[in-house]
């Protein structure tokens, strides 16, 4: 009886070992994802279109990017927000207003403020790694696609819940973020698709950011004219190119 | 003299409904002077009480350039002089806080806020906000995070859920997610609608600050002001000690104004009461014109007369000055013990003075000067009965008056 039960233990402990080497490590997963969705340094122009129940208006921006932690935002249309300037670096946040020619750095309590009235908040701009905060295991994986819960960590400075990431088994190319609230209800849907590739990454250059609370509430953000993969001068990432632009 | 008072005192009673009148007049003044400085000192006290307990400290001493520029950066230099403060009796406990501005997230909105670090175990002794949690518990430990119940239900935070706080800290931006462990309720606005307290480990860590923009003294009430004076020796320069009333700035400026301006207000009562005990005198001597007349036949000098009629003014007043202190000295003392005020008014005037640090617990102050204040009444009633009828009967001439009807 005794060596009966020794060899299912020993049998089943043989299955479980090799169903864990199949299963993908969600950590090696995570990055994958999240070097596909950097994209990398360079240049890129994004038609940022914020629709709401009542109106739709549409942003082109130019945006720089050292791929990593550091970027630069103009806005080139419409004609009345031409000029304004938003320059991340780190944790930090500038803002250059052409109106009243001067750049303000952002205080925490502006952060709350949406960026150009979208959906996508200053403090989503200047968003800790994902990987930093949560601690992300496989929900689900199939032949198509991949899917990671992301649980905060106990200190992590995020009001969310659970994230769900969801990707390209094959690629892991990003295709939705989903954000729950605490208590379990979805809140935003962040959707990703039209991939390009750019290098070894497959980055979405179709980014449509859902508010799952207001029905009408959607920020679209398309990307077009882009040059990845290339050095940004350091002169991009000043005050001065803030207010100068960067070209 | 005598003989003068006891005639006055029986004319007073020979017309008996005029005097009750005249009585229930300079009663109700002195009873309304009496209740409006009653509840006038009672308020200013609840904001000062409130200010010491609720929002602020019975003494709160901070550094006196975050006075001026309440930014972490002028926090404390240092704390080395907290047992010199303790060497003075009426310092029965001393708590530190650290206030910095921040912005509090939830996964619905976000809300700019100032957060409070605070040492949960020394708190208590200062404050009446950690007596107040209405759901949860106070803080024990960092990782956690105590609201007040408005702000907490309009960013939408349950007891159990995380909130992210996110600030400027001395080393950049600084974020945290704190567990919501508490509400707390008290009917004051300032805190019941933004006070976010967190540990004061995760306010420094958050800051950057090492040791505290306050430390907040448990004093004996009525003594905040002479231990904000006493301990200043002892403070290093640069750094200040504060009683409620000086933390309330401006609106210790609007308090006093208010107070200043009630001064007319009162004064045009006391003589609106003052002319009607006069002009009822003045009445009464016409109607009494003969009857003088003839006393002054009889032989009473007119001065005397006139004499007469002021005292039956100054009886009339006096009688009901005291009606009206006894009335309203027992309503004040009524309302300075059962809240009262605060029950009916209270959510009324925290939500009209959103400035003011009110609770919905509004007692009534008696003091014995108010008595003083009420006797304005008297006072201005014999001057003017000095110069009006009293006058008119000086000049009365007995033949004359004696054929009037």
């Amino acid at each position: 009886m005794n060596r009966k039960i020794r060899v299912t233990a020993l049998v089943l402990a043989v299955l479980a070992t090799a169903t864990a080497k199949a299963a993908p490590d969600a950590r090696t997963v995570l990055r994958a994802i999240e070097d596909n969705h950097r994209g990398g340094a360079g240049r890129a122009t994004i038609t940022l279109t914020v629709s709401r129940p009542d109106r739709r208006t549409e942003y082109v921006l130019v945006v720089w990017s050292d791929g990593e932690e550091r970027g630069l935002v103009q806005v080139k249309s419409p004609a009345r927000d031409a000029g304004q300037a938003f320059l991340k670096v780190g944790d930090n946040l500038w803002v250059y207003t052409p109106r009243l020619k001067r750049t303000l750095r952002l205080p925490p309590s502006g952060r709350s403020e949406s960026f150009l009235g979208s959906d996508i908040s200053y403090s989503d701009l200047s968003g800790r790694d994902i990987e930093q905060d949560y601690t992300a295991r496989v929900a689900s994986a199939d032949a198509k696609s991949v899917v990671l819960e992301l649980i905060p960590k106990p200190t992590a400075p995020t009001p969310y819940g659970k994230l769900t990431v969801t990707a390209d088994a094959s690629t892991f190319a990003p295709q939705e973020w989903l954000f729950y609230d605490q208590r379990g209800q979805a809140v935003k849907r962040v959707a990703f698709s039209e991939h390009t590739k750019i290098g070894d990454r497959l980055f979405p250059t179709r980014t449509i950011v859902e508010d799952l609370l207001r029905s009408g509430y959607r920020t679209t953000a398309v990307y077009s004219d882009y040059r990845f993969g290339v050095k940004v001068p350091e002169a991009c990432f000043t005050l001065q190119a803030l207010e100068q632009g960067c070209e | 003299m005598k003989t003068l008072v006891r005639l006055a005192w029986r004319n007073v009673w020979r017309y008996r409904r005029r005097t009750i009148l005249l009585v229930l007049v300079v009663a109700y003044s002195a009873f309304a002077t009496i209740f409006y400085w009653g509840f006038l000192d009672g308020f200013t006290t609840s904001v000062i009480t409130a200010q010491a307990r609720f929002v602020g400290a019975p003494v709160l001493i901070t550094n006196v350039a975050y006075r001026d520029d309440p930014d972490p950066e002028n926090a404390l230099p240092d704390l080395a002089f907290v047992p010199a403060l303790r060497s003075d009796p009426r310092v029965r406990e001393v708590a530190p806080r650290l206030e910095f501005p921040a912005l509090i997230r939830s996964a619905y909105t976000a809300e700019s806020v100032l957060a409070r670090g605070i040492d949960p175990e020394h708190e208590a002794a200062v404050s009446a906000v950690p007596s107040h949690v209405v759901e949860g518990r106070m803080l024990r430990a960092p990782g956690e995070l105590v609201l007040g119940r408005g702000l907490a239900s309009r960013i939408d935070v349950r007891v159990g859920e995380r909130a992210v706080l996110d600030t400027a800290g001395e080393a950049g931006p600084q974020a945290a997610g704190l567990v919501l462990v508490g509400l707390v309720e008290t009917s004051a606005p300032a805190v019941d609608d933004h006070a976010v307290l967190v540990h004061i480990d995760d306010a420094r860590a958050l800051s950057g600050a090492r040791t505290a923009t306050g430390l907040a003294l448990d004093v004996p009430h009525g003594e905040e002001d002479a231990v904000a004076r006493a301990v200043r020796p002892l403070l290093p320069p640069g750094v200040g000690a504060y009683g409620p009333l000086e933390m309330l700035g401006a609106i210790r400026k609007d308090i006093e104004a208010n107070r200043y301006s009630s001064i007319p207000i009162i004064f045009i009562f006391s003589l609106v009461a003052a002319a009607a005990v006069t002009s009822t005198a003045v009445v009464s001597v016409i109607e009494r014109t003969r009857e003088f007349g003839m006393i002054s036949a009889l032989g009473l000098a007119p001065t005397r007369l006139a004499t007469v009629v002021i005292l039956e003014s100054i009886i009339t007043s006096l009688i009901g000055w005291v009606v009206g202190l006894a009335g309203g000295y027992a309503t004040i003392a009524v309302l300075a013990r059962v809240n009262v005020i605060g029950g009916l008014l209270g959510s009324t005037y925290s939500r009209a003075f959103t400035s003011l640090p009110l609770t919905e617990e509004i007692y009534a102050a008696v003091h014995p000067v108010y008595a003083l204040y009420a006797s304005l009444t008297v006072g201005i009633a014999a001057l003017l009965a000095l110069l009006i009828p009293a006058r008119r009967v000086r000049r009365l001439r007995p033949a004359q008056a004696m054929r009037m009807e």
